[in-house]
């Protein structure tokens, strides 16, 4: 990597990445060949199925002991792992550069970047492509899906100037991007959700047979509160303000915050969203371990 | 021993406590903000109380302490009616420190000189001459009204003024016979009087030079001081041995002669002379209807006498009295006065005024108070623990 731009993903992470693997849960359609289950198939170890000859088939994958017994050509199939397309969608709105008071410094926007850097860093290890959405006050910017190690210095050179600024674009701005991720693909979301567009964006995504998984970023203040005192409480997207005692008002936000968490993770999994949530004291990988890691149960894919 | 206070209005420094105390609190209610992007799921039914708080307690009442304390400097205490009767034994100097150790059991008693500043007997003895009579007042007034005074004073004692010694305290008065050993008075070194004058025919010179015959005959036969009398014209100069002087000449002092006087001459000057400097001085001679003929008064070290008539018969008659020698003597060379005498015949009078006891002063422990308040302030204020700088 260059020398001027600071590593995202600290030795320790990096260490335990090892034992992760990017894994969809419907096999791949990207075209070549990969790690991941693929519907293609083809000349392979793993047998698939028989299948009639037609007329162009290789005779030498007739299967000719089976002819042998049955009297009628059947073609052996086995089945062939295919590469997998890994999208980044990266919410870069003003309210992605909130951060700790205790930790000042490191804000949603960074802890983002330091995960999509992890997922970069384990497609590149599966040899699977990958791509990058950001979306900000200024629309989309994408840097498209590819695989290898320059790919993988695009993107993060593209990280590294992404700035948190703005609001959610219109919808019809965000065409394009459901237009470029393939279906089939795995797109992962870094997002605060808080943006009612963002999850319906999500929602539409895994809708079109995409594989969706969304990765909620919140502050430590967000789940503990621990303002006392008099404070100026202020939106960075829309700019609101609202003037408030910390500790009389901390029980009945946490109340109404869990709620909404709980009720937006109920919603993705009814759309068939996977759903992490991710706060910023915790180590970069833990959301990734909870989404692809052993522990995460539904992770393997029934193999047909 | 009660507790006073020397400038009352001091205290009134005590108002800037309110100083720490309103910056720690406005320091509080200022709003913090805070960028919060979950605003939507929070409610305020409760706007910010502007609650009285003290965090940091400890530094804002190290604070307050400090100001406190110097507002109390400020109002200079002191403290009345010092502790302890410390019986006190004074020796006068001329007196052996033995002999007046062994003359007197006095085991608690402390030990001091009849000196200035008093010093503990194991100092040297002082050797300069003593004012004792204003000594012995100083340490009366000084000491508690009820501590013992014993004085240790040879037969004869030196140092006394024209007022007997009164005490408020009945003074035990230890009179030691010591052998007479009179310091041997040295013959006054010899004087020279300058004239300087104007012009040669000037009616006073013909006084002058006659009183200075007069000196002359005077001393022949006594141990007296020898003045010589020398007569010039002005811009001559005076010889180093002259001390004294007579200036006739009219008009503004010349800067030479100033000078001089001011190094620790004694100059007459004529009346027609200006006087260096303002002021009139105080009368040194008077004539017999009260009328003041000359004034005194200090210039730098030495001294100017000023004439107020003209050093002629008919303005000043007394030129013709056979005593003009001997008051232009007294005049430059004024008597010494009587301050010797025998000590049986002193002993200090009991009764005065009923001094009130000198305080004493609070300041050195308040000052160290302050300091001390002031580097645990600092300390506590610069502390790594706190997260905030103050």
């Amino acid at each position: 990597m260059t020398a001027g731009i600071p590593e995202l993903v600290p030795a320790a992470v990096r260490a335990r990445l090892r034992d992760l693997r990017l894994l969809a849960r419907r096999p791949s359609g990207s075209p070549g060949f990969g790690a991941h289950p693929s519907r293609s198939r083809g000349a392979g170890l793993e047998f698939a199925q028989y299948r009639a000859y037609q007329q162009g088939d290789d005779p030498r994958q007739v299967d000719w002991k089976l002819h042998a017994r049955s009297d009628r050509y059947y073609v052996r199939e086995a089945e062939r792992d295919s590469p997998l397309e890994v999208w980044l969608l990266i919410d870069a709105t003003a309210s992605m550069a909130q951060g700790d008071a205790s930790r000042p410094g490191w804000s949603r926007l960074d802890a983002a970047r330091g995960i999509a850097a992890c997922v970069i860093e384990l497609a590149l290890r599966q040899g699977d492509r990958f791509g990058l959405v950001t979306i900000g006050g200024d629309g989309a910017a994408m840097v498209p899906a590819a695989g290898g190690a320059r790919q993988r210095n695009r993107c993060l050179l593209h990280l590294h100037r992404l700035q948190a600024a703005g609001t959610w674009p219109a919808s019809d701005r965000l065409r394009a991007v459901g237009e470029r991720i393939g279906a089939g693909s795995l797109a992962l979301v870094l997002s605060d959700c808080f943006d009612e567009a963002c999850v319906a964006l999500a929602g539409q995504l895994s809708a079109a047979r995409r594989e969706v998984l969304t990765v909620q970023i919140l502050t430590t203040e967000e789940r503990d509160f621990p303002f006392r005192g008099g404070y100026r409480f202020t939106d960075p997207e829309t700019g609101e303000e609202l003037l408030g005692d910390g500790a009389s008002a901390r029980a009945e936000f946490l109340e109404r915050f869990a709620a909404a968490r709980r009720a937006l993770a109920e919603r993705l999994a009814g759309q068939g969203i996977r759903h992490a949530e991710y706060f910023l004291d915790q180590p970069l990988d833990a959301p990734l371990q909870r989404l692809f890691g052993k522990a995460s149960g539904d992770a393997g894919p029934e193999r047909t | 021993m009660s507790f006073g206070l020397l400038l009352p209005a001091g205290l009134a420094a005590l108002f800037a406590l309110l100083l720490p105390l309103v910056l720690h609190l406005t320091r509080r209610t200022e709003q913090q903000t805070a960028m919060f992007a979950a605003l939507r799921w929070l409610q305020v039914r409760q706007r910010p109380r502007q609650r009285i708080r003290l965090e940091e307690w400890l530094l804002l009442a190290l604070r307050l302490l400090l100001l406190a304390a110097l507002a109390l400097l400020l109002a200079q205490p002191v403290l009345h009616g010092a502790p302890g009767n410390q019986a006190w034994v004074v020796v006068a100097p001329g007196i052996d420190r033995a002999d007046a150790r062994a003359a007197l059991t006095a085991p608690q008693a402390e030990w001091r000189w009849l000196a200035t500043g008093f010093p503990t007997l194991e100092h040297e003895p002082p050797s300069v001459p003593q004012p004792l009579g204003s000594l012995l007042r100083e340490l009366d007034a000084t000491l508690p009204g009820d501590a013992a005074l014993t004085v240790v004073v040879p037969a004869r004692i030196h140092g006394l003024d024209g007022e007997r010694v009164v005490l408020r305290r009945k003074v035990e008065w230890h009179v030691l016979e010591t052998e007479a050993s009179p310091t041997p008075v040295a013959p006054p070194a010899p004087a020279a009087l300058a004239v300087r004058h104007a012009s040669a025919d000037d009616p006073a010179l013909r006084f002058l030079r006659a009183a200075g015959a007069a000196w002359e005959t005077a001393a022949a036969g006594s141990d007296e001081r020898r003045v010589r009398v020398e007569i010039a014209a002005a811009p001559e100069p005076l010889e180093p041995d002259v001390r004294w002087l007579v200036w006739l000449v009219p008009g503004e002092l010349p800067p030479g002669i100033r000078a001089w006087i001011e190094a620790g001459g004694t100059a007459l000057l004529g009346a027609a002379t200006e006087s260096p400097g303002p002021g009139a001085g105080t009368v040194t001679w008077r004539n017999a209807d009260g009328e003041a003929l000359v004034t005194g008064r200090a210039l730098g070290n030495g001294r100017v006498l000023q004439l107020t008539r003209e050093l002629a018969p008919a303005t000043l008659p007394e030129l013709l009295d056979p005593e003009f020698p001997d008051r232009l003597r007294t005049l430059f060379d004024p008597p010494p006065r009587p301050n010797s005498a025998f000590a049986v015949t002193q002993v200090p009078r009991e009764g005065g005024l009923e001094l009130s006891p000198t305080p004493r002063p609070l300041h050195p422990w308040l000052a160290l108070l302050v300091a001390t308040l002031f580097m645990l302030e600092r300390w506590l204020a610069t502390s790594p623990r706190r997260g905030r700088p103050a």
